[in-house]
């Protein structure tokens, strides 16, 4: 019974503790206690039973704060990230609630108002901000935890005491931040969850890029009208998602490089002329072919409910997304050619 | 006004004695690190340190015991191996050659803050 009240206690303590170091904690503890329940038979002169198992288990502590002893601090987001993560966030949080505000107006707009309606059309864009809201917090939390796994827990350097050891500080870099090989932390992060975002969205969620009928949808007569998702891209667009999604990983994993590393090298720099080249050449290949625009003028008549509305939306669309993709060229060509620039002047 | 009066009484000292225990855990905490240490010269199983420091008067948690000396063999400072005595496993701790050779230096720094201490209070 004693046995068997230490092997259960162990044994919560062991199942709260990583698998690596349990059994040899475990056995430690099992040790500790039988040592506890040696000395406290000889003091009081009774052979070991239950109560005073009890009692020195009681004494030992509860198991998850025995077992927090052992684990020491540990964290989803560190401090370290964690300023970068509250901006990330708030920035995230404003931009979803200004989108969701615009949906409401243009629900609003859209629809025959009556108290009904108005009150389900609200109802559906505040469900639709909590929705925003969650999906943009989880990537955004997944992708902080991935970095501060891979930035301080995976890449800690140990040496050979176990002691975590820490770049040394030098107070020179604070009047270097400005010089070009100087990496911007706030950039680069804001990078990895912009491309982060583009792959998920992109590959997993391309439904939503479109005009949706729950933002169109019109109360009329006692019946929702039955307008359908016109879809914004069109197929070809989403041949070149492939290209796009490896060049945005690349972009991932080489700005959580440059985080650790904390400046630019040669060797970095090359990498990302050539993922610049690589994004100027899918700019000419897509305005080079047919169009990315899936939606049509009949069927943005249908969502819109307004054909000149929908004319004009169109031309915008076509005209926008070649006026973009130029500005894609253009401004690639540019950091192409700055980039070159301090590659030779770096390496001189 | 009362009340008051009486709130502070009782919440106010009870408030100053938890301060107070806070920094004498403190203070604790910053030389269990160097007693460990000097007391592993020669070869101990963790209760019987634990003992052993109560017997000097200094009583440590083995919540906070155990994992220090885990992390001081983590550290390379001390070495531990499980013996079989009276037909159960114990773990055994002893200072490594590391932890030896640093122990002096400890103790030298230890004296210092000391006379330092004395100079300031």
């Amino acid at each position: 019974m004693n046995t068997n009240l230490i092997d259960i206690y162990v044994s919560e303590v062991g199942r709260r503790l990583p698998r690596k170091t349990r059994a040899d904690i475990e056995a430690e503890i099992r040790s500790i206690l039988q040592d506890m329940l040696e000395e406290r038979s000889q003091k009081t002169g009774k052979p070991v039973d239950e109560e005073m198992t009890l009692d020195v288990l009681k004494a030992y502590g509860a198991p998850e704060k025995v077992a927090s002893t052992y684990l020491g601090d540990r964290y989803l987001i560190g401090p370290r990230l964690y300023p970068i993560f509250m901006l990330v966030l708030r920035v995230v949080l404003m931009v979803t609630g200004i989108l969701a505000a615009i949906g409401l107006g243009v629900a609003v707009y859209q629809t025959t108002l009556t108290s009904l309606n108005a009150f389900e059309t609200i109802l559906k864009a505040i469900a639709n901000f909590a929705t925003s809201v969650m999906i943009a917090l989880g990537n955004i939390v997944l992708i902080f935890a991935i970095l501060e796994w891979a930035l301080f827990r995976a890449g800690a350097k140990v040496d050979v005491k176990g002691l975590p050891k820490e770049k040394e500080w030098d107070p020179r870099s604070l009047i270097k931040v400005s010089t070009p090989n100087q990496v911007k932390m706030g950039e680069t992060i804001v990078e990895i969850v912009g491309c982060f975002a583009a792959i998920v969205i992109f590959n997993f969620y391309p439904q939503i890029i479109g005009f949706s009928p729950s933002l169109n949808s019109v109360f009329e007569n006692g019946n929702w009208s039955s307008v359908t998702f016109a879809p914004l891209l069109s197929e070809a667009f989403f041949y070149y998602v492939p290209f796009l999604t490896l060049v945005w990983a690349s972009t991932i994993l080489l700005n959580i490089v440059l985080l650790r590393m904390g400046h630019w090298t040669t060797l970095t720099r090359v990498f990302v002329i050539g993922l610049k080249v690589i994004n100027i050449l899918i700019a000419g290949a897509m305005l080079a072919g047919p169009s990315l625009i899936a939606a049509t003028t009949g069927a943005l008549t249908n969502a819109l409910g307004d054909a000149e509305a929908a004319r004009i939306m169109m031309t915008l669309l076509t005209q926008g997304v070649r006026v973009a993709l130029w500005l894609a060229i253009l401004g690639g060509s540019i950091d192409v050619i700055r980039m070159i620039y301090r590659t030779v002047a770096g390496s001189k | 006004m009362l009340y008051m009066l009486q709130y502070n009484a009782v919440y106010g000292d009870a408030m100053t004695n938890e301060s107070f225990e806070n920094v004498i855990l403190e203070l604790r905490r910053g030389v269990i690190v160097l007693v460990v240490l000097s007391r592993l010269d020669k070869e101990q199983y963790g209760y019987s340190l634990i003992n052993g420091l109560k017997e000097h008067g200094l009583e440590i948690d083995q919540g906070t015991l155990y994992p220090l000396l885990r992390r001081l063999e983590s550290q390379g400072l001390l070495q531990s191996n499980w013996r079989i005595e009276a037909d159960r496993p114990r773990r055994y701790y002893i200072l490594s050659e590391e932890g030896r050779a640093l122990l002096p230096r400890l103790k030298e720094e230890w004296t210092s803050i000391v006379s330092m201490m004395k100079k300031m209070l």
